[in-house]
């Protein structure tokens, strides 16, 4: 005979076939054959277990045993109100609202119908899998205890990280340490006094805890209201105006670095020498006589070069990258480098040197007749 | 009833017999499968001296494990042995020996430490900065890319002009050269066996590998981290020459652009190669007919943005990312059994007339992705904005495709 968990198996292959034809009548191209594969599969799978319901015949009971009307796991009445079919309707309204606002909307109210529909049928099913009332509470727990918790736990978390992260960015950028660090002083101090009060109720502990995660999503959905900070956006030394022009500082150049740790991925490194002469050198040539005024860079690779200012006064180094086409001359250039620092410019050169109108090179502005060729073989 | 009973205990002994030795000489076959001479990609073969270096540490290092793992499986055995389930008495259970405890924590800890000091060594030698010659190699999906550093010297030799070549890394033998590796597209590496360990190919990064050759001859290679679709198809050589013969390779290499013969078969194919090939493909110094060099442009048509210049494609012996011959079996079994003193003038003939081997070339032009797995299919390329990953296919013409042989032989 039809079992209880029988028929919710059979039903729901009968479900993913009728899904499966929608699918892949309403769908072409690869994606229909994919979603109509996967479909077809579900339903396979619930088939199965249909079948293996229907051969074990759980919770069946003979028909003419005595008192089975009241005894039969299938006689029992519901062990209380559900909240699920609420859910289950808020989540179709949802669809409802989502289908004519934004897509996000309907997003969600998919995974909520389909996470009410999920947890109402273990339920419906596991109030009746015997007529044992804490049995039937152990069996809900063991089928969805493993899925409820991960997915709490980490939408708990993300819900945490989320509300951090918009007070972080909505407070000023001078208090954003203070308030990193009075939060996590509170946490820390709130989970000393926990473990020292080992008598504390549960209910006060929950009720703290509630009250903290509250007050942190209230402040994280009041900051995002609010919106984040204004992020001042700084000028880059893109350009070529900049990079081309000698002595010109401007206001990155206050705040770079001035050391690289990129040291052994160069492709070389080039010195502005006291005496303003300008060499390469090339790692792996280890003779100091091995000083080049020509590098060779391999087309289209992502190459960097580190630059030492060894001369007395601020520089920066700009390359010259090319004019192919039509297009207007590449140039990019490091921030300026103090005395003895220095710093890294990276770049990629997707044409050999003999397609550009213009030489390739490494240049110091203001320093004149020193420059290094790039070869772009 | 009982003679029924003999007869199959007596086929079940046979079955078990024949299973223990099948399973003997499948385990006998698998020692000696180790065994092979002729293996060119054999690390335990070692023919420089970094390769060596490694070899050397592995030894000892085997040495040390094998005397500790005899005793850990003497150990075992005799364990197995002496309290085999015979029906006696549990032995007597105890808990906690703090003797043997601290025994068994000092003894490895020794091991290690003298373990330590050859392969600390190890790294400090194969990290030696002494180079006579710097050459970038360069990755990409599926095949690798060299080029000479201009202005520098190799083993003596000054590279005036820059030298771009794929699949066979040529080296001078007796010279310390340092690749600088790096990667175009997704992580490959590097990796010639006899010559020393390998090295990750990342984009945006250089890495270095020092490499020696003892003599003349030719070290094979294949990456050896997964790239993608033809990762298996991605290999490469070493070739090491004497210096007088790398000197006549990079002169060769260096020479300028001999066009062919007006009115022949290959002057034909340079202008095939010009409409058909020359959008990826660059041949130094060449010419379209107004006068203007012929430059390829791969960045507009592949995702790594390059691919492999052919200006002396007839000097090497495989195309394809080092995958497919250019020359015969025979001629190639001739070439990599060459003693050192021969390989050299060998090898710089390049691919002659009667060693071509023209049926991989012709199937490879005929339908490339059909040779070698490759993500060229023009209705799969919206993700990459019409870029592929290796060659499509052309759909040339078999007139076209003579012509392209007949110019192609000609560069060398």
């Amino acid at each position: 005979m039809f079992t209880t968990g029988s028929k919710l198996f059979f039903g729901a292959t009968a479900l993913s076939v009728a899904c499966a034809v929608v699918f892949a009548a309403s769908t072409g191209g690869p994606t229909g054959i994919m979603g109509t594969v996967g479909l077809l599969s579900l339903a396979i799978v619930f088939g199965f277990l249909a079948g293996i319901n229907f051969f074990n015949a759980d919770g069946n009971v003979p028909g003419m045993q005595q008192g089975a009307e009241y005894t039969a796991a299938a006689a029992q009445p519901p062990v209380g109100s559900s909240m699920w079919p609420l859910v289950a309707a808020v989540g179709v309204a949802g669809l409802v609202v989502g289908a004519v606002s934004t897509p996000v909307v309907f997003k969600v109210s998919i995974v909520v119908v389909l996470a009410a529909t999920a947890e109402w049928m273990v339920q419906g099913w596991s109030e009746r899998a015997s007529a044992d009332a804490q049995y039937n509470a152990g069996v809900r727990k063991r089928m969805l205890h493993p899925l409820e918790f991960p997915i709490l736990g980490a939408l708990g978390l993300g819900a945490v990280v989320y509300a951090f992260s918009r007070i972080m960015l909505s407070v000023d950028k001078e208090s954003t340490p203070w308030v990193f660090m009075v939060i996590g002083a509170l946490i820390a101090v709130g989970a000393f006094v926990f473990a020292g009060r080992r008598n504390a109720s549960r209910s006060t502990i929950v009720g703290i805890c509630t009250v903290g995660a509250v007050a942190l999503l209230g402040a994280g959905v009041a900051s995002a209201v609010q919106g984040q900070r204004t992020i001042e956006e700084h000028p880059t030394t893109s350009g070529s105006a900049l990079c081309l022009e000698g002595g010109t500082e401007v206001e990155i150049d206050d705040h770079a670095s001035q050391d690289v740790s990129a040291k052994s991925s160069v492709i070389a490194n080039i010195f502005l020498q006291s005496n303003d002469v300008v060499i390469a050198r090339i790692p792996g040539f280890t003779d100091p006589e091995d000083n080049f005024s020509t590098i060779t860079v391999p087309r289209s690779a992502d190459v960097g070069i580190r630059f030492h200012n060894d001369s007395s006064s601020p520089q920066r180094i700009t390359a010259r990258l090319g004019t192919f086409g039509d297009a207007a001359e590449v140039v990019m250039c490091t921030t300026v480098v103090n005395p003895g620092k220095e710093a890294f410019l990276s770049f990629k050169i997707p044409k050999t040197n003999a397609a550009s109108s213009t030489p390739l090179e490494l240049v110091i502005p203001g320093v004149e007749g020193q420059q290094i060729a790039i070869v772009v073989p | 009833m009982e003679q029924s009973e003999a007869m199959v205990s007596t086929r079940e002994g046979q079955f078990a017999g024949r299973r223990r030795l099948v399973g003997l000489a499948a385990g006998v076959g698998l020692v000696l499968a180790g065994c092979a001479k002729n293996a060119p990609q054999d690390t335990f073969q070692p023919a420089g001296s970094n390769a060596r270096e490694i070899d050397g540490l592995q030894r000892e290092l085997f040495y040390v494990s094998g005397i500790v793992g005899l005793i850990v499986f003497a150990a075992i055995l005799y364990a197995i042995i002496k309290f085999k389930d015979r029906g006696q008495d549990i032995p007597e259970q105890s808990h906690g020996n703090p003797k043997l405890e601290i025994l068994l924590t000092i003894l490895p800890a020794i091991i290690l430490a003298v373990v330590a000091v050859p392969s600390v060594a190890a790294v400090f030698k194969l990290d030696k900065k002494d180079n006579d010659c710097v050459i970038n190699v360069t990755g990409q999906q599926w095949w690798w890319e060299y080029d000479y550093v201009q202005g520098s010297t190799c083993g003596g030799v000054e590279i005036t002009k820059s030298i771009v070549t794929s699949g066979e890394l040529v080296i001078p033998a007796h010279t310390d050269v340092l690749l600088r590796i790096t990667s175009r597209d997704v992580i490959h590496s590097y990796w010639i066996p006899r010559l020393n360990g390998k090295r990750d190919a990342v984009p945006g990064r250089l890495h270095t590998l020092r490499m020696q050759a003892d003599q003349a001859g030719i070290y094979t290679g294949q990456c050896t981290e997964f790239c993608g679709l033809s990762h298996a198809r991605m290999r490469q050589a070493a070739v090491a020459l004497e210096a007088a013969d790398f000197q006549t390779w990079v002169t060769n290499q260096t020479a300028d652009y001999v066009a062919p013969e007006a009115d022949t078969l290959a002057a034909t194919g340079e202008a095939t190669f010009v409409a058909q090939c020359s959008r990826c493909h660059q041949v130094n110094d060449l010419l379209s007919p107004d006068g203007t060099p012929v430059l390829a442009e791969p960045d507009l048509y592949v995702v790594s943005g390059a691919a492999p210049n052919l200006s002396k494609l007839m000097t090497r012996t495989a195309f394809a990312g080092w995958t497919f011959d250019l020359i015969s079996a025979e001629c190639r079994d001739k070439l990599w059994n060459a003693p050192p003193d021969e390989f050299g003038a060998l090898y710089l003939q390049g691919v002659t007339p009667e060693c071509f081997d023209e049926a991989n070339l012709r199937t490879w032009l005929r339908n490339a992705p059909a040779m070698k797995p490759m993500y060229a299919d023009p209705t799969k390329l919206a993700s990459t904005g019409g870029k592929t990953r290796g060659m499509p296919n052309l759909n040339l013409t078999e007139d076209q495709i003579d012509e392209l042989i007949a110019y192609m032989l000609e560069r060398k």
